[in-house]
């Protein structure tokens, strides 16, 4: 598995890595050196998104050692944002004659996928998903359909940009804190909206553990626009066992209630938060996997990365997911120590 | 075993018709939808032909079942438009009586409506009932949008691999039946005309002037077109138990990438080939055994000649009846593989194979020509219905005709 995000977990020793934090509301990437990864020529004409995602892709087939990759399966909530924003711009400023087709072509959810099938020489099954805070469930969804049918294994991901054009329009309509706000008090500060974010997570899946694998999904539930009583009801489903629950809280007033109620579920269970390392996004669910496999596969929690917290949990053997991106997509996973 | 999958309920609407039944009439007619735009504002207006639904957005709000309202994209009323057919087909009331999954599939979401007030959303200087579609430009909206009014609440989806986007909603509908996630979902795909896309494959050079000709020698490209259409998909014993009206079987798919080119097929058809032989294959049928392909066929260059040798490739010097509805519906990108599964099933239904219009010309590169003239009273068992896209993505279906 790899991660590209607002912190250092690329390459290295990720659990070493300071805390990065801002107080922009805005958590952008660290962007590693695409070079090793991507041709010159190619790298030239991709836009951001592109260029994190198919990286990412890469970096976890190389983590994986796996050698063919089966099929690939992502998620993204909104694609290229800097390519539609462009070609958007481009019709409107050369009157929609002489346009370059590139953003174009970029702009097309899937395009991440073509760009990783033509570099590993992917020809299995591909397919995209574009559903909010159901693109990358959605992919993992359809991922384990895959290893049931018989895949080898499947490559599976998730990746999301935000631009600064983006930002603002969404700050139109309530996603982010007006106030500046510290990354790091983001629990403390409820208030309505959250801090923005982005990044590329992928993972190598296979249907049997094998001498590199870093942890097992073992639990896993969607919930659409669900009412408090159903969430209750499905985080319940996977209270057995256990000991460390990942929470995507945000700091955002108008749906605390939901994680509130999984306090409430689970009395005396540690929790972590993670998404002021992530930053909110559609996909943001993929990096809160990424963090439990990296927890389960480590045996430790990064103290640094969590100054809000008077304790630190000690490590984890059954962690639960729960996330939900602004109250309507909640998904629930159970990650487990291999 | 996996349960086999049937479709029980259809419901469409495109150029050529604002359901089913007015599809079919005007299939038969050999009546094409292309035309000029009335909706979309472009310098190409008069230029470059479409296949767009006549209906303003306030009709199509009626169709819909709805009021006009805010947010509500064209994407989003041209899917609802289909998807209450498709119910009201299937015998649906109530979608909340048996788990029901909901996977659509768009390519633009709604960027039909979001491109006219786009500039207004960057400018801090302007407020209104503008700011109601700054959620629309993903393609979630149109899917929750539909969702949440007719009901749908246990899984959602939407998928967007390019021009083989409601081909693979159908793949993942079907495949959760067969896993035991569901017993029944409904899979399509729903798209308006946008001049965000019309200018995208213009920039191609990939739109022709002229109607668009699928498979003849002086092709110069495609037509866009817009609609939307949905499939009911049900577990055969959720059928059974049902007492379900079965339509037709769905008998194979199969996605596959050619790992060629971001945006051209490779020239031997590599990826057509594997997609309609592995979906042949698991559909259990033979080469003998396909009566009729509707082909992707969407009258580029690369495409024809892709496409075309891949058929000659599978089927050698027995190349069954083949022909593209592009020229009647133009392409309708995410909702072009639904709304030809429904051909598929009228196919079979009744007996037809739906002529390729504007062929007048063999490609030199091939030794096959399509159906050029309605055929009626022909036994229609087992129709392959292709959708290939950007990125190398393509899909293959196998569509049969339901025999106990």
């Amino acid at each position: 598995m790899a991660a590209i995000s607002p912190q250092s977990t690329f390459e290295g020793d990720v659990f070493s890595a300071p805390l990065v934090h801002t107080d922009s509301n805005l958590l952008t990437c660290m962007e590693p050196d695409y070079k090793p990864f991507i041709p010159a020529n190619s790298l030239r004409r991709m836009t951001r998104v592109l260029k994190i995602g198919l990286t990412t892709a890469l970096q976890s087939i190389r983590d994986s050692g796996v050698e063919a990759i089966g099929p690939i399966v992502t998620g993204t909530g909104k694609g290229s944002l800097q390519d539609t924003e462009k070609f958007i711009r481009e019709i409107e400023q050369y009157k929609e004659t002489a346009l370059n087709p590139t953003p174009f072509i970029q702009s097309t959810y899937n395009s991440v996928n073509g760009l990783i099938a033509l570099q590993v020489k992917g020809t299995a099954y591909n397919n995209t998903f574009v559903h909010r805070g159901f693109s990358f469930e959605n992919a993992l969804l359809d991922s384990m359909m895959l290893l049931a049918e018989g895949a080898p294994n499947t490559l599976t991901g998730a990746f999301e940009e935000m631009t600064a054009e983006h930002f603002y329009i969404k700050s139109r309509i309530g996603f982010w804190k007006p106030a500046a706000t510290d990354s790091r008090q983001l629990y403390e500060q409820l208030s309505p909206g959250s801090i923005a974010g982005e990044g590329a997570t992928f993972f190598v899946l296979t249907g049997k553990p094998g001498p590199d694998t870093k942890a097992a999904l073992t639990g896993f539930k969607m919930l659409y626009k669900p009412t408090a009583e159903k969430v209750a009801a499905g985080l319940s489903v996977f209270k057995d066992g256990v000991d460390l629950i990942l929470t995507g809280r945000n700091g955002d007033s108008r749906y605390e209630h939901f994680y509130q109620q999984a306090d409430a579920l689970f009395p005396g269970i540690p929790q972590l938060p993670f998404k002021h390392l992530s930053g909110e996004h559609d996909t943001a669910g993929a990096f809160g996997m990424w963090l439990a496999a990296q927890l389960l596969h480590r045996q430790q929690v990064p103290a640094q990365w969590f100054p809000m917290l008077k304790d630190i949990p000690a490590a984890a053997n059954r962690i639960l997911l729960y996330n939900h991106f602004y109250g309507e997509q909640h998904t629930m996973m159970v990650l487990e120590r291999v | 075993m996996a349960e086999r999958v049937f479709i029980t309920g259809m419901g469409m609407i495109t150029a050529i018709g604002d359901n089913v039944a007015e599809n079919l009439e005007q299939l038969r007619q050999q009546r094409s939808g292309l035309g000029y735009t009335s909706y979309i504002d472009t310098i190409y207006k008069q230029v470059l032909p479409v296949a767009e639904v006549k209906h303003p957005n306030d009709a199509l709000a009626a169709l819909a079942g709805i009021t006009p309202r805010e947010g509500y994209t064209r994407t989003t009323l041209l899917g609802l438009t289909a998807m209450r057919e498709a119910l009201r087909q299937a015998g649906i009331t109530d979608v909340q009586t048996a788990p029901t999954g909901f996977i659509n599939a768009s390519t633009v979401g709604g960027m039909c409506d979001t491109e006219k007030v786009y500039f207004d959303i960057v400018d801090s200087s302007k407020e209104g009932a503008f700011l109601q579609y700054i959620d629309t430009l993903d393609c979630a909206d149109c899917t929750q949008r539909i969702a949440d009014t007719v009901g749908f609440s246990e899984h959602i989806a939407t998928i967007s691999t390019a021009c083989s986007s409601s081909a693979n909603a159908l793949m993942f509908g079907a495949r959760m039946i067969k896993q035991g996630f569901l017993p029944r979902a409904v899979c399509g795909g729903t798209e308006a005309l946008t001049r965000f896309t019309l200018n995208g494959f213009n920039s191609l050079k990939n739109v022709d002037k002229q109607f668009c000709r699928p498979f003849d020698q002086q092709r110069t490209g495609l037509n866009l077109g817009e609609g939307a259409a949905y499939l009911v998909l049900e577990s055969e014993s959720f059928a059974r138990a049902n007492n379900s009206r079965i339509l037709a079987e769905f008998t194979g798919y199969c996605n596959a990438n050619e790992a060629f080119h971001p945006t051209s097929p490779s020239p031997e058809g590599d990826g057509a080939y594997e997609s309609m032989k592995a979906a042949l294959a698991m559909s259990g049928r033979t080469l003998k055994d396909v009566d009729y392909i509707n082909v992707h066929g969407t009258a580029t260059l690369n495409n024809d000649v892709s496409e075309g040798k891949a058929l000659e490739r599978l089927f050698g010097n027995d190349v069954p009846l083949f022909s593209s509805t592009k020229p009647f519906t133009g392409h309708t990108l995410a909702a072009a593989g639904a709304i030809e599964a429904i051909y598929a099933v009228l196919a079979i239904q009744q007996g037809l194979i739906f002529p390729n219009l504007n062929f007048t010309e063999k490609m030199e590169e091939l030794n096959i020509t399509p159906v050029t003239a309605l055929m009626e009273g022909v036994s229609v068992n087992n129709v392959i219905s292709n959708s290939f896209g950007f990125g190398g993505n393509n899909a293959s279906l196998v569509i049969s005709k339901y025999e106990g």
